[in-house]
C-alpha cells in the first residue's frame, strides 16, 4: 500500500510542479515609481530625437548586435512617432520638444495633396494611406494641445474630410486612396480604421459642434461588430486605437454595444500583459513562454489598457474594471522600465546613442517599439502618481 | 460563474459516481460509512483551506486570480478527458479503520489536481461560502450514493454517471479558461 501512496503523491507533486512551470509561471511585475517612469520616458524621447534627421525623417530601425541601421521607412510609423513626440511634449511638459517634432511634421507637410474638399499626406513611395493621415491629424491635435497654436486647424479639418471620404456605408473605411485613379482602394488597413476613428474623435474634441463624432460612431460600431470577421481574424483584434477612440468619445457616446466592446478590449489587453509578465526568456520559461514580446506589441497593450482606464474613470458601467486595469498598468510600467536599454548597457555596443533609451526585441529596435512603449508609460503615469499619493 | 455551473464543476471535480466506485464497501454493498463520511469531511476541510487561503497563496505564487483561472480550467479539461477515457478508478489497497477515510477516499479518490486548483480558483472569485456550499453539496450527493445499496447502482450506471459528470467538468473547465482569458 505504501508503494501506491507514494506513487500517487509523486504523480500529484510532479503534476502540480509541471502546472506551475508550464501553465501558471509567476507573473513578475517589478515595482516602479512615477519618477523612474518619467526618467525612462525622457530617455525614450531622447532616443527618438537623436534619430531625427535634418530631412525630418526618424531612424527607422537599428540592429545593435550587427550595428546595422535599417534602410526601410514607413509613413504611418513616421506620423505615429511625430504624434507621440507631441503627446510627450503636452503630457510631460517639454515644450522644447515641439520644435524638433515640427521637423517631423514638416516632412509630412511637404507631401500634402488636395482633392475636392479634402487634403491628405502621401508618404514618399507609398499610396495615400488612411492610417498615416489619421495619425497626422492626431499629431496636429497633440501639437495644438501642447502649444495652443491654432495655425494648423484648417489642415486638421481638411485631412479629417479625407478620413470621412474613405468611409463606406457599413462604417468600414478603405485603407488607401490611389492618386492615379483618383479613387479609394477597397482594402482595409489592419490598424488604419481604428486610427481613423480616434482621429475623428480627437477632431470632435478640438472642434466641438462641428459634427466630427457623427462619422466616428458608425465606424466604431463597425469595429465592435464586424471588422474582425470581415478581415478574417479568428479572434478579436486588440485594437489600442479603438480603445483610444472609446476613451476620447467618453461614456456619453457609448451605448451598450460600445461599452461591451470596451470591456472586451480591456480583457484582451489584460491577458496580453499578464502573459507578458510571465515571460523571462531564459531556461524552461523560454520553452513555455518564449522570449519577451516585441516592445511595440507590449506598448500598444499598455496604451490600450490606459485608454480603458481613462474611460472607466468616467463610466460607472466599467468601474468594476478599475482595480485590475490599474494593476496591469503598474505591471506594464514595471516591466518596460526594467527592459529599457540603460546608458551603462549601451556602452557595450558600437553606437551607444542608438541603444540607450530604446527597447529591443532580439537585438533589434524599430521606431514604433519606442513610440508605443513611451506612449504607454506616459499614460501609466497618472495611475502610478495616484497610487503613490494614496489615491 | 452561476451557482449551477459551480455545482456542476464540483460534482465533476470530485466525480461522485467515479469516487463511489472506488469507495471501500461494507457487507451488503453499501459504502463503509466511517470511511466515506471521514473522507468527505477531510476533503471539505481541504477545499475550505485552499479556498480560504487562495488569495495569500496566489500572491505568494505571484499569480493573478484571472491567470490561475485559465490554469484551473486547463486542469479541469484534462481531468475530464481522463475520466471520459478511464471512468473507473484504479482499485487501491484499503487499510482498516479510520485510515480508509484518508486513503483511498480523501486521496486519491476525491482530492485530485482538479479539486485542488478548482478550490483555489473559485475561492478567489466566487468566494469561500459559495465554494463550500458547492463542494459540500457534491459530497452530500456522494454520501447519498454511498448509503444506497449497490443493486440499483450497478457498475454500468455509475460508469455512465461518471462520464456524464466528466462532461460537466469539461464544460466547467472550458468556461473557467475562457473566463480567465476574457478577464482583465
Amino acid at each position: 500500500m505504501v508503494r501506491r501512496v507514494v506513487l500517487h503523491l509523486t504523480l500529484l507533486g510532479v503534476g502540480l510542479g509541471a502546472f506551475r512551470v508550464a501553465v501558471v509561471p509567476a507573473e513578475v511585475c517589478p515595482a516602479v515609481t512615477a519618477a523612474r517612469v518619467e526618467h525612462v520616458v525622457d530617455e525614450a524621447a531622447a532616443w527618438l530625437l537623436r534619430g531625427l534627421g535634418e530631412d525630418g525623417r526618424y531612424l527607422y530601425g537599428y540592429d545593435r548586435d550587427a550595428d546595422l541601421v535599417s534602410p526601410d521607412y514607413n509613413g504611418t510609423r513616421h506620423a505615429g512617432v511625430t504624434m507621440a513626440l507631441y503627446q510627450y511634449a503636452a503630457a510631460a511638459g517639454h515644450p522644447e520638444v515641439v520644435e524638433a517634432a515640427d521637423r517631423g511634421l514638416a516632412f509630412m507637410l511637404d507631401g500634402l495633396l488636395a482633392e475636392g474638399e479634402w487634403q491628405a499626406w502621401r508618404s514618399p513611395g507609398e499610396e495615400v494611406e488612411l492610417g498615416a493621415n489619421a495619425l497626422l491629424v492626431a499629431a496636429l491635435v497633440m501639437r495644438r494641445q501642447a502649444t495652443g497654436d491654432e495655425g494648423y486647424d484648417d489642415l486638421m479639418r481638411g485631412v479629417g474630410r479625407f478620413l470621412v471620404a474613405q468611409q463606406q456605408p457599413d462604417g468600414s473605411m478603405h485603407g488607401y486612396w490611389n492618386p492615379s485613379t483618383h479613387r479609394s482602394v477597397p482594402v482595409q488597413g489592419k490598424f488604419a480604421t481604428g486610427e481613423a476613428v480616434w482621429a475623428l474623435a480627437l477632431l470632435d474634441g478640438e472642434f466641438p459642434g462641428e459634427g466630427w463624432a457623427a462619422p466616428a460612431l458608425p465606424t466604431l460600431d463597425y469595429l465592435a461588430r464586424h471588422r474582425d470577421r470581415d478581415m478574417g481574424f479568428l479572434t478579436r483584434m486588440p485594437d489600442h486605437w479603438a480603445a483610444y477612440a472609446l476613451a476620447e468619445l467618453g461614456p456619453g457616446a457609448l451605448d451598450e454595444v460600445r461599452s461591451a466592446y470596451a470591456r472586451q478590449l480591456a480583457g484582451y489587453f489584460g491577458i496580453r500583459l499578464r502573459f507578458e509578465a510571465q515571460r523571462r526568456g531564459t531556461g524552461i520559461n523560454l520553452l513555455v513562454r518564449w522570449v519577451p514580446g516585441t516592445p511595440a506589441g507590449v506598448g500598444t497593450a499598455g496604451e490600450g489598457i490606459a485608454a480603458i482606464w481613462r474611460l472607466a474613470q468616467e463610466d460607472p458601467r466599467l468601474a468594476d474594471l478599475v482595480p485590475n486595469v490599474e494593476d496591469r498598468l503598474a505591471c506594464f510600467a514595471g516591466m518596460m522600465v526594467e527592459r529599457q536599454a540603460t546608458a551603462a548597457q549601451a556602452l557595450g555596443y558600437p553606437r551607444p546613442g542608438l541603444v540607450q533609451g530604446a527597447w529591443f526585441y532580439r537585438g533589434y529596435v524599430q521606431m514604433d517599439d519606442v513610440q508605443h512603449t513611451m506612449a504607454g508609460l506616459l499614460a501609466a503615469l497618472p495611475v502610478l502618481e495616484s497610487r503613490e499619493g494614496g489615491g | 460563474m452561476t451557482f449551477g455551473l459551480l455545482l456542476a464543476a464540483y460534482l465533476g471535480a470530485t466525480n461522485v459516481a467515479r469516487s463511489r466506485l472506488g469507495v471501500p464497501e461494507a457487507a451488503g454493498g453499501r459504502a463503509r460509512p466511517g470511511a466515506l463520511v471521514g473522507g468527505s469531511l477531510l476533503t471539505l476541510g481541504l477545499v475550505a483551506a485552499l479556498a480560504g487561503w487562495s488569495g495569500p497563496l496566489l500572491r505568494a505564487l505571484q499569480i493573478t486570480p484571472e491567470t490561475f483561472r485559465i490554469g484551473a480550467g486547463i486542469v479541469a479539461v484534462l481531468a475530464a478527458a481522463y475520466v471520459l477515457i478511464v471512468p473507473r478508478p484504479a482499485a487501491e489497497p484499503v487499510p482498516g479503520g479510520w485510515w480508509a477515510a484518508l486513503w483511498p477516499v480523501c486521496f486519491p479518490l476525491l482530492v485530485g489536481p482538479e479539486v485542488v486548483t478548482m478550490a483555489v480558483a473559485t475561492g478567489t472569485r466566487e468566494g469561500v461560502p459559495a465554494t463550500l456550499v458547492a463542494a459540500g453539496a457534491s459530497l452530500v450527493v456522494l454520501l447519498a450514493l454511498g448509503a444506497l445499496p449497490r443493486r440499483p447502482l450497478t457498475d454500468r450506471v455509475l460508469l455512465w454517471l461518471s462520464r456524464m459528470l466528466g462532461m460537466g467538468l469539461l464544460v466547467a473547465g472550458l468556461w473557467l479558461a475562457v473566463d480567465g482569458i476574457r478577464d482583465v
